[in-house]
């Protein structure tokens, strides 16, 4: 799933390893998002959009629309 | 097995390393010691079926430790780790079967039933460094 993921944890200059422990995912995890190598959970889509303050959408572009 | 060794640094990760090794320590032991005729006494005998299940309950140990190590990760971990054991497991006992087939049917030599599980663990770590999606 496209994201804007790795744009919003460079612009805040936070490494994978900081932003996994701040979502309490492993480094690799937040790698395999970014690459878009995993889709995210809705729990995880939205503790996601929640860390950033910002609506899911503006996080994760939605496939189906 | 590689997302695995790279969640050794985690808490989950480190039990599963500790897990593992207790497991196969004892698995490996009870084979070498019956490989050395520690049990020869046995052979035949209704005893033997302990040793048995004694030789075989480290497998169950090891499936329960990696049912817990992929509970205690993140959805990415468990999604892969379950990607990568059920294509372990599907082309093991493929190959198994093809060469069971073999021995009825054209003859192959036999091969004991307890290679499945160092087969499943070959082919494991052969096929978890290509499967990194969980898509």
């Amino acid at each position: 799933m496209k994201n804007r993921l790795k744009l919003l944890r460079v612009e805040r200059n936070w490494t994978q390893e900081q932003l996994g422990q701040a979502l309490g995912v492993s480094r690799q995890a937040v790698n395999a998002l970014e690459t878009e190598k995993h889709d995210p959970s809705l729990d995880l889509a939205y503790r996601i959009a929640a860390l950033f303050a910002r609506p899911v959408e503006e996080v994760f572009e939605n496939p189906h629309g | 097995m590689l997302t695995m060794g790279k969640q050794s640094n985690t808490p989950a990760g480190r039990r599963y390393v500790v897990r593992t090794m207790a497991f196969m320590g004892g698995y490996v032991a009870v084979m070498l010691a019956t490989i050395g005729g520690a049990f020869d006494a046995i052979q035949g005998k209704p005893a033997a079926w302990v040793l048995a299940l004694v030789v075989s309950a480290p497998i169950a140990g090891q499936i329960w430790a990696t049912l817990s190590f992929m509970r205690d990760s993140d959805e990415y971990v468990r999604a892969v780790t379950a990607k990568q054991f059920i294509v372990a497991a599907g082309v093991a006992m493929t190959l198994f079967s093809a060469w069971g087939f073999g021995e009825s049917f054209a003859g192959a030599p036999h091969a004991e039933g307890w290679l499945i599980y160092p087969l499943f663990w070959a082919v494991f770590g052969c096929v978890a460094p290509m499967l990194r999606s969980s898509n």
